[in-house]
């Protein structure tokens, strides 16, 4: 059963080494004079202040040249589970309905739920490996991007993105595996429920882009409880603030400087009782018409600027709780198909 | 004699319709048996019923003692050719073989080979290039190549030409005559069936008409003409089982236990296709109307 699909499996197996063979060549072409301008650029030995100037200019250095190829390989890994659960998964099994082999392949002396468990683990895993080298490769090759963009915060978009932002976090470290068992489970499931390949890719895309899309607004932020700071509006304000007409303002915290890399989830204005302030006191208001600057007024009255966020040292364990989550809805459907097709007939 | 397909009002319904509805029958051991009847009659159904390919919504069926899908002991009994013989159009001649003994602990690749061999098949060649006719012996050899007991045959024949479906039915036959198999075989053409079968089962309207061997049919079922006449009235055990009436004459299809022996009528055998067809008009006229529309279905 395994040689059948591994001869199945074949033409895609040597698509995507093509595609890995591609994705590291062009990163390799470039790596080495992305880490030359890293050496010469003087982060590597600075020390306060200067390692903030230095990262500036490296990543002024690199936005001339490599953007491109730092948003490319982003998308490559973020797009890989999407890609492998609608060309791999879905037609996988949808594909012997079409065609009628499944009666050809279903009477032979091996049962039908070994059949799906053996269809699914050789691609499975390979979805895994291949999602997971793309990653690994273009971690490599944006970790000096990161290491700068650590250094100098508040760096424009694409190249200043924290380890925490939407693409970022879904490219590196542990969840690309997971993302691939998903979408290739999902791309499977959805296989073997319409039996048409074409109706499985699609739905496989919209659920695919729906989860990836949810799980980073409104899961991913509430894994672990957040933590809580206040700072003084004396203090060196870095972020988005906003006057309207009637003293009516708002406050964005860009990054918290006592907790580098953190990622923050939400920020505004208090009081000094902690609650929130929307409009500016009167004499304020008169501050900003005049002076054009109400911090040190707003300061005086007491008001502060709260946000809440997970500080970096999260980074991990919220990696690897959400790939056990991926993993646990792979399992689960992987376990679906194997039930659906071992046990119940049309 | 034991059975190795036994149903007990046995029913299959796709939506509303009912394709197959309570059959109860007995399929002897050690026969080639023709499953016949009009398109839609329910004969895929019942095969892929016996395959373990779908599962009954009413009754039960048992395939040489167990009831399908079964464990890989009983597929490795069961050998299957669907209809229209489906094969992995990627892979090649060779790698059906290669398939074949590595799913099949009682493959047989010398049979195989020579089997394909003989019928001139290129190893090297795409199962997807091959000819109707090609493909379909090659799903055979598959099927043939496991060394089943019971053999199952859905429409083999009926992408053929003339020619290739000759061809096959008599490559068929010597099969079963070299490994003692027990077949059952589909088709809606009589003539296929006549060539190689030896017992019987007509399907019509979702309903089995007649089962039996070959020449107990034959014994027992005759053709009556004579004058015209709207109602006939005939003895006890004689069943009618058609009737048509042309300008001056009427002409029946009788069942009968005993000889028919009526100066009124002219008596004479029957064909085994004019048996066969008297069944297909007797059944009843809701289940032709629900296989005109399962035809139709299958056009779409």
């Amino acid at each position: 059963m395994i040689w059948l699909t591994w001869r199945q499996f074949r033409p895609q197996a040597l698509t995507s080494l093509a595609a890995l063979a591609a994705f590291a060549m062009l990163l390799g072409a470039t790596e080495p004079h992305l880490a030359g301008m890293y050496a010469s650029s003087g982060i590597t030995t600075c020390h306060g202040q200067a390692c903030s100037r230095f990262a500036g200019n490296f990543l002024s250095l690199v936005n001339g040249g490599y953007t491109v190829v730092f948003m490319l390989g982003i998308a490559a890994v973020i797009l890989a589970p999407a890609v492998i659960g609608i060309f791999w998964g879905a037609p996988l099994i949808a594909r012997e309905f079409e065609t009628g082999t499944f009666r050809m392949v279903w009477m032979q002396s091996v049962t039908r739920a070994w059949w799906v468990a053996s269809k699914l683990a050789l691609p499975g895993l390979a979805a895994m490996v291949v999602t997971e080298g793309l990653s690994l490769m273009y971690s490599w090759w944006a970790a000096p991007i990161g290491q700068a963009a650590r250094l100098a915060p508040g760096t424009s978009f694409p190249l200043g993105m924290g380890p925490f932002s939407l693409p970022t976090f879904d490219a590196h470290g542990v969840v690309p595996i997971s993302y691939a068992a998903f979408g290739f489970t999902l791309g499977v499931t959805a296989g073997v429920l319409f039996r048409r390949a074409l109706p499985a890719m699609a739905v496989t895309l919209a659920i695919f882009a729906a989860v990836q899309v949810a799980v980073p607004l409104g899961i991913r932020p509430s894994l672990f409880p957040p933590a809580h700071t206040t700072q003084s509006l004396a203090e060196n304000f870095s972020g988005q603030q906003s006057v309207g007409i009637g003293g009516k303002f708002t406050f964005a915290l860009g990054y918290i400087d006592s907790e580098p890399g953190a990622w923050i989830l939400s920020s505004g204005a208090v009081d000094a009782a902690g609650r929130q302030v929307s409009v500016m006191p009167a004499a304020c208001q008169n501050a900003a018409a005049s002076t054009g600057d109400p911090m040190q007024c707003l300061a005086s009255h007491g008001i502060g600027i709260a946000a809440s966020y997970q500080p970096a040292s999260r980074y991990w364990p919220i990696q690897w709780t959400e790939t056990g989550i991926y993993l646990a809805l792979a399992l689960a459907l992987a376990g679906f198909c194997c039930w659906r097709l071992g046990r119940r007939l049309p | 004699m034991t059975a190795v397909i036994e149903t007990q009002g046995l029913g299959k319904r796709y939506r509303r319709l009912w394709a197959l509805a309570d059959c109860t029958l007995s399929v002897p051991a050690g026969r080639v048996v023709g499953l016949v009847g009009p398109n839609g009659a329910g004969k895929s159904t019942l095969l892929n019923l016996a395959a373990g390919l779908l599962a009954p919504t009413t009754g039960t069926i048992q395939v040489l003692g167990d009831p399908p899908p079964a464990r890989p002991a009983q597929l490795a009994r069961v050998g299957f050719l669907a209809q229209d013989a489906p094969v992995c159009a990627r892979l090649s001649v060779a790698e059906h073989l290669t398939l074949g003994a590595r799913l099949n602990p009682g493959w047989d690749a010398e049979l195989a080979r020579r089997r394909i061999d003989w019928l001139g098949l290129d190893l090297g060649q795409k199962a997807g290039k091959l000819s109707g006719g090609q493909r379909a012996q090659l799903a055979l050899t598959l099927a043939i190549g496991k060394r089943p007991e019971l053999l199952i045959l859905d429409e083999p024949v009926a992408s053929m030409d003339p020619l290739a479906r000759r061809e096959f039915l008599e490559d068929l036959t010597g099969a079963i005559a070299e490994q003692e198999l027990s077949v059952v075989l589909s088709s809606h053409l009589m003539e296929d069936l006549e060539r190689v079968c030896d017992y019987l089962i007509v399907l019509a309207g979702s309903r089995v008409q007649i089962t039996g061997p070959v020449e107990e049919l034959l014994a027992t079922h005759y053709l009556l003409t004579g004058p015209r006449r709207e109602s006939a009235t005939l003895p006890v055990g004689q069943q009618v089982i058609s009737a048509s009436h042309a300008d001056r004459k009427t002409t029946l299809v009788v069942r009968a236990s005993e000889p028919v022996f009526d100066p009124a009528w002219t008596v004479s055998g029957v064909s085994l296709e004019d048996m066969v067809l008297a069944y297909m008009r007797h059944a009843p006229q809701g289940g032709r109307r629900r296989a005109r529309e399962n035809q139709l279905e299958a056009q779409k």
